[in-house]
């Protein structure tokens, strides 16, 4: 059993330099952009430390330099062009969407420094996130160059697979896609999971695909043979994955979304205890990753601290029991 | 006041440099609440008069005393706090409000402002609320658990604003749900936290709502319980009109012609396309012209430059079509 961050995590509110400040000074050109490079670089080392002292066994970088999970990765390919803001799921969040206006092409890795800066800034080894090719796709808009979503996702999934060879070559032992989108359309399973299969062709480090702010009930059957070993899904927006998790196969391992990574309410290490002593009815401990059900950046940054450390503390109680 | 295509603004325009800097000394306690309540108000009249000389019909008296549209109201009511920042897009951060009890309203919260920016002009000025879903969807429920529950109460509360909105002599009352299309399995919810909120008023009654996939909740906002419904359409090149051809509706559309997240003004030939594109679907007494949302992440001089040019399409339109 394993503690582990979803994604994003609050850029402001530590005691590194503060980014807001400095992209702000750099919108009024009294900055350079190395000048905020070096302040995302501090605030990175920072949230890197902060996971590992609330005791997560595998952190993530906390996606410091992202605007959002789309236009960091468009903006690293051809094909696309950035349009207005529109929200992202049904959080009070916001992202430029990426205007899909010609053929999709991946010529150079996109997130390998980054990934490269949080491994050597960390004792605790950095998971590498990508968006996956589905959600990616449907994320945008798509104007030119593609008959439909279908051809769409499935070129996104050869230029993703590129970027997740490349992350792999840069030393990544864990690679997760974040698919939230198929579970709002479960018509779309069949590309889900040809895309699935694309992205993940040559790897041979440890897979994850992870699902949130809604439970998988509707595309079950498919998540659960999708091509990645470790499937993440959401315990926290609702109640229906209890159920998904009931049929989890032997050969998956399980990303426990189980902390409330959109609300400040506190979950007590009991009953984060008592849901890990739950799930483990279905699931075998050393097939068991915990983490928030999202990433923690609709928190302010003292709730997503505390937020980890109750993880953790619930996790350990569950750990007792195991042992005892 | 014209007949047709009366012209307004949604709500927030930018504070002033100066009163930016006195906010954040008002934080710290460095200046007084009355020195930043007198600069608030010299920034309204200065509001009211560029707008009186756009010729503009129906003002908003700028919003120079709010921060955050929800954290504003939250602040003033009991059983809601204040939580740390938490980003909603690019480099906008706000403080998110957390239900911590049963909401009240200790005293009205608008009211005066509007005397005071009403009494500065001869034309109306709106009064402007934030909508019980919207406050409730942008906050952290640490108290309900029961989103209709928050949402009601918080409606309960704007109804007695509203009220004393209108008791002061208010004709126009704004009340802005931008996140109405977050979830369109809760329209219904939004209608019935509207209907409410504007119980009792025979002011006339409008709504805003942005930022949404409102393909899927198009039927459920055009029996919102209001009389106007304030739209963004330039922002999505005005597809949302296609909705209106075969829809019979009394309402009245607030066109938004202009998006207000970009830094250079629109062309008037754009707006006025736009204002023909709705004159095509509604007459031009239903039709309304606006920028699509609030101003207040623009200059003074971006507003201005917009505005001159939103007000000078809607003269071009009225001009070529005989529109008094």
């Amino acid at each position: 059993m394993l503690t582990t961050t979803v994604g994003n995590y609050p850029k402001i509110g530590g005691k590194a330099p503060n980014l807001r400040a400095a992209k702000n000074r750099l919108d009024r050109g009294e900055t350079s952009p190395e000048e905020v490079a070096r302040i995302a670089d501090e605030v990175t080392k920072e949230v890197l430390q902060e996971q590992i002292d609330a005791g997560v066994d595998l952190v993530t970088d906390g996606q410091i330099r992202w605007d959002d999970g789309q236009t960091y990765f468009a903006r690293g390919m051809t094909g696309f062009s950035i349009k207005g803001l529109t929200r992202y799921f049904d959080n009070n969040t916001y992202y430029r969407q990426p205007v899909v206006e010609g053929k999709i092409g991946w010529s150079s890795p996109i997130s390998t420094d980054h990934f490269t800066f949080a491994s050597g800034n960390s004792s605790k080894p950095v998971k590498a996130i990508l968006t996956g090719p589905y959600s990616l796709g449907r994320l945008s808009v798509l104007e030119a160059g593609y008959e439909g979503l279908g051809p769409l996702v499935l070129d996104l999934a050869e230029a993703l697979n590129n970027e997740a060879l490349a992350l792999q070559k840069a030393g990544a032992s864990i690679i997760q896609f974040d698919e939230p989108c198929i579970l709002r359309h479960p018509e779309d399973i069949d590309l889900f999971l040809e895309a699935s299969e694309r992205v993940v062709r040559g790897l041979t480090v440890k897979t994850a695909v992870y699902t949130y702010f809604a439970d998988a009930s509707k595309v079950a059957d498919g998540l659960l043979r999708s091509p990645f070993l470790i499937i993440g899904l959401d315990f926290a927006s609702s109640d229906g994955n209890w159920q998904v998790v009931e049929k989890f196969p032997a050969d998956k391992e399980l990303g426990f979304g189980i902390v409330n990574g959109r609300n400040t309410g506190l979950e007590t290490a009991d009953q984060i205890a008592q849901a890990c002593q739950r799930v483990m009815q279905h699931v075998p401990q050393d097939r068991l990753y915990v983490n928030p059900n999202s990433g923690l950046e609709y928190l302010p940054r003292e709730k997503a601290q505390q937020k980890l450390e109750r993880l953790v503390e619930g996790v350990n109680k569950a750990r007792e029991v195991v042992r005892a | 006041m014209h007949n047709n295509l009366i012209t307004t603004a949604v709500g927030s325009y930018p504070k002033p440099p100066h009163l930016m800097e006195a906010r954040a000394k008002a934080a710290r306690a460095q200046i007084s609440r009355d020195e930043l309540m007198d600069l608030e108000k010299k920034a309204t009249e200065h509001w009211i008069r560029l707008q009186e000389d756009l010729d503009m019909d129906i003002l908003v008296d700028g919003e120079m005393y709010r921060g955050d549209m929800a954290t504003y109201f939250a602040e003033n009511l009991e059983g809601m706090d204040i939580s740390g920042l938490v980003r909603s897009y690019g480099n906008r951060y706000y403080r998110k409000p957390v239900a911590t009890g049963a909401i009240k309203r200790p005293k009205a919260i608008t009211v005066d402002w509007w005397k005071y920016s009403q009494s500065l002009t001869d034309r109306p000025v709106k009064g402007m609320l934030t909508g019980p879903y919207t406050i409730a969807d942008w906050s952290f429920d640490e108290h309900f658990g029961s989103r209709e529950a928050f949402v009601l109460n918080l409606a309960r509360v704007i109804n007695e604003e509203a009220r004393d909105l209108q008791a002061a002599g208010c004709r126009y009352i704004q009340i802005d749900e931008p996140a109405a299309s977050t979830r369109p399995e809760e329209m219904a919810l939004v209608a019935e936290g509207l209907r409410v909120s504007t119980e009792g008023l025979d002011a006339v009654t409008i709504t805003h709502i942005c930022y949404g996939d409102f393909a899927t909740v198009f039927d459920g906002i055009l029996t919102l319980p209001v009389d106007v419904l304030d739209l963004e359409m330039a922002n999505s090149d005005y597809h949302l009109l296609e909705y209106f051809e075969d829809k019979k509706t009394d309402k009245i559309l607030a066109l938004g012609v202009f998006d207000v997240h970009h830094h250079a003004p629109e062309s008037i030939e754009a707006m006025e396309a736009g204002i023909e594109r709705a004159l095509n679907v509604l007459p031009g007494k239903q039709i309304w012209v606006t920028p699509d949302c609030g101003l207040k992440t623009r200059t003074e001089e971006e507003s201005m430059a917009k505005l001159k040019n939103m007000m000078q399409a809607t003269n071009n339109v009225r001009a070529r079509r005989g529109l008094s």
